[in-house]
């Protein structure tokens, strides 16, 4: 287990700008954090679920009901949209939080953002042409839709598509770096919005009415919240403090 | 008050003439009076029409509501009932912003939506962050010092008993500011947190001060309003009535002086007699596709916010106003500004949780005036600051990351503290409000937000920004992350001297329409490196004090043009 102390892990200080492979990262112990990784393998943030007002209640509870069938994108776009969603969250594998079912609650009830950019469409047809673009671009370099492709060929899409580099055909209708920032504003907000989320990363979530006692410099861990894992070995700690 | 018993009194005195704070219930967030409100019929000639129940709207109709004037407030948004509406989670909060389509354009279009302005009875206060600095006495009179900017028609010291005023009542919490015109805060600083404490020892040792506040967040008893329990919310609005907005500041008094709220009405324009010119109301819609509805007054005052102010004076065509109200000699939204906000985050080898504690905690004004070794004119001040998690993810998106080190990054949330600046924008004519040419559902013609930087901007961010990171260096992080932002929209219909470079007069009435006023952030000439709401307060408490004596009726030219750039002092 590498020390957290330390920030190696850090894709900003790593050769390869990417961070090492998740199978270094513990198991989550109590609780769902998606695909079972992350930093908090003792904190499950539904613990304090009876700590929360009644109004948060029903919002964040709401995201972890079954949602139904698509109603925004049609079975083309869902394939696309999924296997985006997937790649740009690194969601490679169940428990996945549901973050296309999100945009597509999104896009269908027209909750959108409030500004649109004078180059682009709404967020809606932005939507559906990127999704269009995605399986162009596929296309063109693998001869299968975006959903289809590898995983590397996925992600070299997808970095050409958060550098702006996409163009010809449906591309040439939209800003592309405009409408990377626009797809991706839902998927974060999706993803970062769901309790599972949470677990992985260690926030405390909701605090109406409880509020948060801890402010550091002493400590900053609530009595429900957990300490993100360490590098020590249990065995010498429990040792350490027999000597 | 003078300063010094304003800190020999620390937290110990209210404001007067605001009882707010003690009409709030200790036991629920309503506000109180929704159900038992003075209400008025449109036919009823009012005194004044007030649009939008925000940070200037609700302080004038306030004040002027204690001086006896019938008053109606027509606000688009909801009438909130914070028990039921407001929610301790970040992406439940959406519906608490201004999500009506607005088109951006110019090449460095600003975004809108959560980051930008509200939409309901308390108006943007109910989810900023609570900054309330004070502008400094230079923000006044830049085109005189430094030839950039413009010079307002009034001066610091005219609105410097309302910045005290309004902060009595917010009530503001902060150390002694040195920075500016110096001065005290009615209540103590609050505790720093360990995220914030780590910023604070980077600009220590770079030798930047920091001070812990100016924030607009109850510390210690304030009538019925509860001690904020530092749970970090703010921005999605507080449920606790620590933190100040007009929803618990001013309105309960309003209301307890005969204020009517007039909640989803959304005003479409202002109506004005062809034959005297003057304003006679305001038309508004109750519900997409109803009727329109005149609501008759003797005076108007449009406090829509930055956007919505000119978008409804361009909406307001008559055969007077052909090109939209007050709008003949085209200054009508153009020098619209915003605030530059990087932000940089720094990475520490302690879990910080940095989603506790209000966002707002300190800051600094050591860069605020014109210093010529930097290169630009004016300045900027430096805050801290502390997003949550979907905050964090757009700003590690921002320097580049998806995927797995999106992931990475994201699970390294808790070791993180962000730090970040307002760089005064400079104000021109082309960052302009114009009409887009399409519709609301109410068929109200929506607004068009052009903006681009100039070189005194650009110098002014890329300076800051290294300012920034560099305090996070000093601080031992162990990473740093950035991202360029914008935030806080003020100008849009200014007021100025003469009628050619400005909509509003001295004392903010409009110079085209003998009746109508401009209450909020829109008039706003500059914009310094403060955050407005407390500024936008305290010019409409004044508006309001001028109105009462009658000055703001004043037709003495010279009285109008205030204390223009070519006249120092009035008469
Ligand atoms: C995320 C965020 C953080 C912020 N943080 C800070 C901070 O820390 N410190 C600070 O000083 N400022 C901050 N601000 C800015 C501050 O909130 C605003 O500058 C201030 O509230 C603007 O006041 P206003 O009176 O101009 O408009 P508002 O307070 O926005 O009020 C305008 C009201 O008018 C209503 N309205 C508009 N058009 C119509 C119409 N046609 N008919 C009827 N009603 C209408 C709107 O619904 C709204 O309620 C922040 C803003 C945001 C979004
Ligand atoms: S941190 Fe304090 S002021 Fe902010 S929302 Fe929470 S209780 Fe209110």
């Amino acid at each position: 287990m590498p020390d957290f102390r330390k920030p190696s892990h850090l894709p900003n200080l790593r050769s390869d700008g990417q961070p090492p492979h998740p199978s270094w990262l513990p198991r989550q112990r109590v609780g769902i954090s998606p695909q079972m990784i992350g930093r908090y393998p003792d904190f499950d943030v539904m613990s304090a679920v009876d700590t929360w007002d009644h109004a948060t209640k029903k919002v964040v509870l709401a995201r972890l009901e079954p949602s139904g069938p698509m109603r925004f994108f049609d079975t083309e776009q869902e394939k696309t949209l999924r296997a985006f969603c997937d790649v740009v969250l690194a969601q490679d594998s169940e428990p996945r939080v549901p973050v296309a079912e999100s945009i597509d609650e999104k896009m269908a009830s027209g909750q959108l953002d409030g500004y649109q950019y004078a180059d682009m469409p709404d967020d809606r047809e932005t939507w559906k042409a990127v999704l269009g673009g995605l399986d162009q671009t596929a296309g063109a370099r693998g001869g299968h839709s975006f959903a289809e492709a590898t995983l590397a060929d996925q992600e070299a899409i997808i970095e050409d598509f958060s550098t702006g580099k996409l163009s010809g055909g449906i591309w040439d209708q939209l800003d592309p770096k405009r409408a990377w920032s626009v797809c991706m504003r839902a998927v974060l907000s999706g993803f970062y919005s769901h309790p599972w989320a949470w677990n992985e990363i260690g926030f405390g979530g909701p605090a109406y009415p409880r509020g948060f006692m801890r402010l550091g410099p002493t400590s900053t861990t609530e009595p429900f919240e957990k300490h993100g894992s360490t590098s020590e070995d249990p065995a010498d700690v429990v040792k350490g403090s027999h000597s | 008050m003078s300063d010094l018993l304003r800190g020999l009194l620390k937290g110990a005195v209210g404001p007067t003439d605001n009882d707010s704070r003690f009409l709030l219930d200790v036991h629920s967030r309503e506000l109180p009076g929704e159900d038992t409100m003075r209400r008025y019929a449109p036919n009823d000639e009012v005194d004044l029409v007030v649009i939008g129940a925000g940070a200037g709207g609700s302080v004038l109709a306030q004040r002027l509501a204690r001086q006896g004037w019938q008053v109606v407030i027509l606000e688009a948004g909801p009438f909130w009932h914070p028990d039921e509406d407001w929610v301790s989670d970040e992406a439940g909060s959406h519906g608490l912003y201004w999500t009506q389509k607005r088109i951006i354009g110019g090449s460095d279009p600003i975004e809108l939506g959560k980051n930008n302005s509200g939409r309901g009875v308390g108006g943007s206060m109910v989810h900023y962050a609570g900054y309330t600095p004070r502008f400094h006495p230079s923000d006044f009179s830049t085109m005189t010092d430094d030839a950039v900017g413009a010079d307002w028609p009034i001066r610091y010291e005219d609105i410097r008993p309302h910045y005290e005023q309004v902060e009595a009542e917010l009530p503001v919490a902060g150390q002694n500011w040195p920075w500016g015109h110096p001065h005290k805060y009615p209540f103590s600083p609050h505790p720093v947190s360990g995220a914030a404490s780590r910023l604070w020892e980077g600009a220590r040792r770079m030798g930047i001060e920091m001070r812990v506040g100016p924030v607009g967040i109850v510390n210690g008893t304030f009538g019925n309003r509860p001690h904020c329990i530092y749970r970090g919310y703010c921005l999605q609005g507080c449920k606790v009535n620590a933190k100040a907005s007009p929803y618990v500041t001013h309105l309960p008094d309003a209301l307890s002086h005969s204020v009517e709220i007039r909640a989803n009405c959304m005003a479409s324009r202002v109506e004005i007699d062809q034959s005297t010119g003057k304003a006679t109301g305001v038309v508004y819609h109750q519900e997409i596709g109803g009727q329109e509805v005149l609501q008759r007054a003797k005076f108007v005052a449009v406090a829509g916010y930055s956007i919505e102010t000119p978008r409804l004076l361009l909406n307001s065509t008559s055969s007077r106003f052909p090109n939209g109200l007050c709008n003949n000699e085209d200054q009508v939204g153009r020098y619209i500004m915003v605030q530059g906000a990087s932000q940089t985050a720094g990475r520490f080898p302690d879990e910080l949780r940095m989603y506790k504690a209000p966002p707002p905690e300190i800051s600094s004004e050591q860069f605020y005036e014109t210093d010529s070794s930097r290169g630009f004119k004016r300045g900027f001040s430096i805050q801290t600051v502390s997003p949550l998690p979907i905050g964090w993810a757009e700003h590690v998106l921002a320097d580049g990351h998806w995927g797995r080190a999106m992931r990475e990054y994201m699970r390294d949330y808790n070791h993180w503290a962000t730090i970040g600046v307002l760089n005064e924008l400079l104000p021109q004519p082309d960052n302009r409000i114009t009409i887009a040419d399409e519709t609301d559902p109410y068929g109200i013609p929506i607004a068009r937000m052009d903006y681009s930087l100039c070189d005194n901007d650009r110098a002014n961010v890329a300076y800051s920004t290294k300012i920034i990171t560099d305090i996070l260096h000093a601080a031992g992080s162990q990473d740093v992350l950035t991202i360029h932002r914008y935030a806080h929209l003020v100008g849009g219909a200014r007021m100025g001297s003469t009628p050619s470079n400005s909509v509003i007069d001295a004392n903010q009435r409009s110079w085209a329409v003998p009746n109508l006023f401009i209450a909020d952030g829109s008039a706003c000439p500059t914009q310094g490196s403060a955050n407005p709401a407390l500024t936008i307060m305290a010019l409409a408490s004044r508006l309001a004090q001028q109105m009462a004596s009658g000055a703001a009726m004043s037709d003495d030219a010279v009285v109008r043009a205030g204390r223009g750039a070519s006249e120092p002092a009035r008469r």
